[in-house]
């Protein structure tokens, strides 16, 4: 058994949870069940593995959001997924200062509210609403978008 | 009495759209805010416009400098939901390409951060031999920027004959060995403005969890060419330089190193390039349902791409990108602390920020 072994264990034993690390096109991921992300947080640091981001996606029908979280340990890439139901989930910011950034970029994106932090914002500017990724995205070459087709960019 | 100092987003010691406050006491600068932003397209929302080939242009846009790795990462993570693999003789020309990008980016670097120095001779030594790794990158993809090199499964042009360019990097390496590495690494201008500033020490950096040669040069051994090689690294000999002082002149010197590898690397997937074809996509391109992630090390450290794609669209559902600068940009207002003012603008200039990248 290899230490990056021994320390995924550790961290699937922290997390509380018997489902092994599945390995999925490159990815070795992690059903955290009914772990808080703030116990990934936790565990992910004591292993001395190194934040990389937070992928939101918005799962189908409003039923809420799946916001992948993904570290680097030992060059392995690792990812934890978490459902979240409504639009609040916490803050990891306190454990890991590296997820400062795009925990403001996730809010702002997908209006998605980490407690537990104060809010500034990054990509958008003061009173700008949140959630630019939840607008419906122009379609080219529909005139009802209002956005330019290539036909009229060639014109 | 403490007072705050604007730097940007439109500044003469910053040229690009970024903004640090500083709160200074006398010339001492005692705390930074950082404001991005200011270029933000929302390309990761406009990628779910975009159908599975003009998404790589798309993508290819992120970053002037970087174009190549950002539709390398993309299209690895693609390749991965489609099934396919880029043959052996593609995998060595991204190496190729990867790694003429660094010198590019480095080069260009160099050159910005003599300017900054005040050492404006070196500066336009550094702009030449720019051009001439551009020439290069242009003798193989025909473009001096975005290159459109990468495609899902393999790349868009060959290097007809590989051991032709041999000379040319032979010469980009002697001259850069006989001008710019000695001049960056033991000149006393260099020295004196670099050394012992804008320090990130070894636990900042773990903190902050950034990347490349900012994470490298605080003795952080990462390198993903190394770790978790891609394309045709794992069959690549070479060196990651590592430095612990965590200053400027440390992250100069890294790079400087970098640029040695760099030349070592492409004259190894040169002559040992793999004949044979170039892609292996398909006529038609079938993606599963579900998420890929790729990671490359770019210039200034790790990009990773996430992937979604839903069976039977010929759009990605979400492109989600995590550039290096995004991730070493933060550290700014820790190495700016307790820095004199006048500093400031080589101390951000030497994590080689890139604003196109980060605000995307």
């Amino acid at each position: 058994m290899t230490a990056l072994d021994t320390n995924l264990d550790t961290i699937r034993e922290k997390l509380g949870t018997a489902e092994p690390w599945v390995e999925r096109l490159g990815t070795l991921w992690l059903n955290p069940g009914v772990a808080r992300v703030r116990d990934a947080a936790w565990a992910m640091s004591a292993a001395g593995a190194r934040f990389i981001t937070i992928t939101a996606y918005e799962l189908p029908g409003d039923t809420g959001f799946r916001l992948e979280y993904h570290w680097d340990l030992d060059g392995r890439l690792l990812g934890i997924p978490f459902q979240i139901d409504g639009k609040t989930t916490e803050s990891i910011v306190d454990i890991i200062d590296a997820a400062d950034w795009i925990e403001r970029e996730v809010h702002e994106g997908f209006a998605i509210v980490f407690t537990g932090r104060v809010y500034e914002p990054l990509m958008l500017r003061e009173g700008e609403k949140p959630g630019v990724n939840l607008r419906v995205a122009p379609v080219q070459d529909d005139p009802a978008s209002g956005m330019c087709g290539q036909k009229e960019v060639a014109k | 009495m403490s007072y705050k100092i604007p730097m940007g987003p439109y500044h003469p010691g910053l040229e690009e759209p970024y903004k640090l406050e500083m709160i200074c006491e006398g010339e001492t600068v005692k705390d930074a805010e950082l404001n991005i932003g200011f270029n933000f397209r929302g390309i990761e929302h406009l990628a779910e416009t975009r159908n599975y080939v003009q998404v790589i242009a798309l993508m290819e846009r992120v970053c002037g400098i970087c174009s190549f790795i950002h539709t390398l990462t993309l299209c690895q993570s693609m390749e991965k939901l489609a099934g396919i693999e880029a043959p052996p003789r593609a995998q060595y020309i991204r190496v190729v390409m990867a790694e003429l990008e660094r010198l590019h980016s480095h080069v260009l670097w160099a050159g910005i951060a003599a300017k900054l120095m005040g050492f404006k001779t070196m500066f336009m030594t550094c702009f030449a031999l720019r051009e001439k790794v551009m020439d290069v990158l242009q003798a193989i993809s025909g473009n001096r920027v975005n290159y459109s090199m990468n495609h899902v499964g393999g790349v868009n042009r060959n290097i007809e004959d590989p051991l032709a360019l041999v000379p040319m990097i032979d010469a980009l390496e002697q001259e850069m060995m006989r001008t710019v590495i000695p001049i960056f690494t033991t000149s006393s201008t260099a020295r004196s403005r670099c050394a012992g500033i804008g320090v990130l020490t070894h636990e900042k950096a773990v903190s902050c969890a950034v990347v490349g040669p900012t994470a490298r040069a605080s003795g952080i051994p990462q390198d993903l060419r190394r770790d978790a090689p891609y394309a045709a690294y794992a069959e690549m000999k070479f060196e990651v330089p590592v430095e612990q002082a965590g200053d400027v002149r440390a992250r100069l010197f890294v790079r400087a190193l970098e640029i040695i590898e760099s030349c070592n690397i492409i004259r190894q997937a040169l002559a040992r390039m793999a004949p044979g074809e170039i892609s292996s996509a398909p006529e038609k391109l079938v993606f599963a349902t579900g998420t890929a992630t790729s990671r490359v090390e770019a210039p200034r450290g790790e990009v990773m791409y996430s992937v979604s794609w839903k069976e039977n669209s010929r759009n990605p559902a979400r492109v989600h990108v995590r550039t290096p600068t995004y991730a070493n940009m933060p550290a700014v207002r820790w190495m700016v602390r307790g820095a004199r003012l006048a500093d400031t603008p080589l101390i951000q200039a030497s994590i080689d920020p890139c604003y196109s990248c980060t605000d995307r």
